[in-house]
């Protein structure tokens, strides 16, 4: 048998138990602008297995009103392969519009038609050029996963929609900043998390375009993208790319904070980051962490008994598995506020090999005297091992990953809270884990699992 | 399907060197030794048959799958032409669209289906487009269909660049299936020293130059005809050559896994038999 290359890990170009869709799983940042709708250029199954992994068995978020069951497809077969699919696709543009009322579509590809070399870009255009709100995104499946694919649909969005139709463009709305944040769908608790970063940034001062989810009022606050003062990278990584594009296309600077919030003195340091950055909004970012801190540590004051009194089996030590962005800040939160120790930390996103080496920085200077490594893993055997391997002390750990990492938290005697992609024993509404009042439901689940693995 | 014993044959080279011309007038010379022969062109062209059809252009595999669908009836895509050859083109989409590889993994496939490959047939060529480009047009080969292979070439560096690595292709298929090259057809181009050459270069990939056939106007007039030569002046000198060329492949024993050579080797060879100092010349500004 030919030698596989490996990585230190021992990972090949295979990897058992997903950990995030294909860039056509995109199509869901589509389905989370409020107003637009995806149109999927691709073979039969491919919209139904993003569905169901990215929308469905991830803590039930659904397909609402442009997901799932609705999604138009092409479904292409054998025909459209050897012939090309650009004249399918047309049809299913021309009978979407006729019966799907959206305020913008966007036409994504999956692998067949970009291997074949549908000009889905040619099709789109004779459409545009009819003023349909309507672009076209390359997300052809080995192009990447759907991190990847979300920054080909925002730039998408942004180059062939935004730049056309917005106005005023480099007339800066003062306090006005676009954020980019978590992946829609993939980052299970993407809708509440959204709501509460919104909520915060709001609270200090901030006119804020959050462009995803319920708090977005949809392709008419993506039309202003231009006019923001600033972008605000909020994460590890994901929409660095964006904010780099909006740099060089209307000279927005962008702010990048890698640790998404989660608990007080997180959220403070987040907010005052933000202010220091722009020089703005100083007074009411100090006003507002004192009220949101005043009702964090209302509830934390009767939290703490439970936290000194109880001792039959609190975990010491964590292990994170999870993407890039929830790894980091649950990291963060977890030393930091609670004083757990570190044991074992992947990031399992497929995290840009050039973004690494900063990452590891970060978990470096976790608190002023608490360091950890950081492993980069997606395969399910590697993920297993290195957490059987993993020194936890005397006590089992909390494991904070995904459904797959269920048999080994039993395994270890240890606890789990599923946190990343896929959750499937979570159905999930408008939970948050960060920002002020996600940490205190974090709490309520992390210690509610621990002390019920008893009952 | 396919009768033991029935020889499934591809034709490649590079483009326009003379495949669909050599492939026509090689089995009009087999029906002459009453062979039963079904030609299935893999080029969107559909040019493959045209000399065997007189022009009479049958509607082609993937047009009538495109029309019809898959319920379509062999005598629909399939013509008889010249002495019984049973001719079929699998066409193609239009030039920049669609998948041509894929067009021709569909297009026998449905042959298949439809019960083309009849027991009573000693032969099926096919001829192929161009270099091979992708992994649909080594269907022929890939699939085991074809167990045979025959390379068109003349002196010229191009063509033998592209016989080299046709004969890439082959020796990587052959690793797996039983595909062997059966040799080359040298298909002149009255270039000096040419049957050395190709010689030569046959040698060195370990098979045998098993036809040289010259150069010929009557060709060309056969063609305006819409007629092979043997069709066309079954007398002419030109059309003996392609009978001698069905005979020899009808007796050939010998079928190799070719040594595809280096890019050195090959420049050595040509620079031997003088080609690279004709190009040089050509080129001296
Ligand atoms: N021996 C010959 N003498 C004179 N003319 C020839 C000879 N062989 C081929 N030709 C001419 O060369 C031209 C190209 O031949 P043909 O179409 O058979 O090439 P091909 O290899 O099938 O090309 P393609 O790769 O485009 O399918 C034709 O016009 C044909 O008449
Ligand atoms: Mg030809």
């Amino acid at each position: 048998m030919p030698k596989l290359k490996q990585n230190k890990n021992g990972q090949t170009n295979s990897i058992n138990q997903v950990r995030y869709g294909c860039a056509l799983g995109a199509l869901h940042s589509v389905v989370a602008i409020p107003g637009a709708m995806p149109i999927t250029h691709c073979g039969p199954g491919c919209v139904d297995k993003q569905y169901m992994s990215l929308a469905f068995y991830n803590g039930f978020q659904g397909g609402g009103y442009a997901g799932g069951a609705v999604t138009p497809s092409s479904n292409l077969q054998e025909k459209d392969v050897v012939f090309g699919g650009a004249k399918h696709l047309d049809q299913l543009i021309a009978a979407s519009l006729k019966i799907m009322e959206a305020d913008l579509f966007v036409v994504l590809n999956g692998c067949i038609p970009e291997i074949v070399g549908d000009d889905i870009g040619a099709v789109v255009a004779r459409y545009q050029a009819q003023g349909v709100p309507i672009v076209s995104a390359e997300t052809g499946g080995f192009k990447g996963n759907n991190f990847t694919g979300h920054e080909i649909v925002t730039e998408a969005i942004i180059e062939q929609y935004v730049d056309k139709y917005a106005r005023n463009k480099d007339q800066k709305q003062k306090g006005l900043i676009n954020v980019w944040s978590e992946l829609p769908f993939q980052n299970t608790f993407w809708r509440g998390d959204l709501t509460e970063l919104k909520r915060i940034l709001e609270g200090a001062g901030w006119q804020v375009n959050i462009l995803f989810g319920y708090g977005s009022k949809g392709v008419q606050e993506w039309l202003t993208i231009p006019r923001a003062e600033f972008n605000l990278v909020v994460g590890p990584w994901l929409g660095l790319r964006t904010a780099k594009l909006l740099e060089k296309k209307y000279g927005q600077p962008y702010l990048h904070l890698p640790v998404l919030p989660i608990g007080a003195k997180q959220a403070a340091e987040f907010l005052r980051a933000i202010a220091a950055f722009a020089k703005e909004n100083e007074v009411q970012t100090e006003k507002f962490i004192k009220e949101e801190e005043k009702e964090y540590y209302y509830y934390m004051e009767y939290f703490t008994d439970f936290y000194a009194e109880y001792w039959w089996g609190l975990p010491a030590s964590y292990a994170v598995v999870g993407d890039a962005a929830y790894n980091l800040a649950l990291n963060k939160f977890l030393v930091n506020q609670l004083g757990l120790i570190p044991a074992l930390q992947i990031i399992t996103d497929c995290t840009p090999e050039k973004y690494r080496e900063a990452i590891g920085e970060q978990y470096k200077h976790l608190a002023e005297d608490v360091s950890a490594e950081v492993e980069f893993a997606e395969d399910g055997y590697i993920v297993g091992k290195l957490l059987r391997e993993g020194q936890y002390g005397h006590k089992p750990p909390i494991i904070f990953g995904t459904t797959w990492e269920r048999d080994i938290a039993k395994e270890l005697k240890g606890h789990i809270v599923e946190v990343s992609y896929p959750v499937s024993y979570d159905v999930v509404l408008n939970k948050t884990y960060i920002g002020y009042r996600g940490a205190l439901t974090l709490l309520e689940t992390i210690f509610t699992t621990a002390i019920s693995k008893s009952a | 399907m396919a009768k033991e014993g029935l020889r499934q044959i591809a034709i490649y080279g590079k483009g326009g060197i003379g495949k669909s011309t050599t492939t026509q007038n090689l089995t009009a010379g087999l029906t002459e030794l009453n062979k039963n022969v079904m030609v299935v062109g893999c080029d969107p062209k559909a040019d493959s048959t045209r000399l065997l059809l007189g022009g009479l252009a049958q509607k082609t595999v993937l047009d009538t799958l495109r029309d019809e669908g898959e319920e379509v009836e062999l005598a629909s895509i399939m013509k008889e032409g010249f002495g019984g050859t049973r001719c079929v083109e699998s066409g193609g989409p239009e030039p920049g669209v669609g998948c041509a590889g894929r067009g021709i993994i569909t297009s026998i496939g449905l042959l298949e289906r439809l019960g083309a490959y009849t027991d009573d047939l000693d032969y099926v060529f096919y001829d192929v487009l161009g270099d091979v480009v992708c992994g649909g047009f080594a269907m022929p080969i890939r699939e085991g269909k074809a167990k045979e292979i025959y390379i068109v070439a003349s002196g010229e560096m191009m063509s033998l660049y592209a016989a080299n690595n046709i004969s890439k292709g082959i020796s990587r298929y052959a690793a797996k299936g039983g595909v062997r090259l059966g040799g080359i057809i040298c298909n002149s181009r009255n270039v000096d020293r040419e049957i050395e050459l190709l010689r030569a270069f046959a040698e060195e990939l370990g098979t045998q130059l098993i036809h040289f056939v010259p150069r010929d106007n009557v060709v060309q007039h056969a063609e305006i005809h819409k007629q092979t030569v043997i069709q066309y002046k079954p007398q002419a000198k030109q059309a003996d050559e392609y009978r001698q060329l069905a005979k020899k492949i009808e007796d050939n024993e010998l079928f190799v896994i070719p040594k595809p050579m280096t890019q050195d080797r090959l420049e050595e060879i040509l620079m031997e038999y003088g080609l690279m100092d004709t190009i040089e010349n050509d080129y001296r500004i």
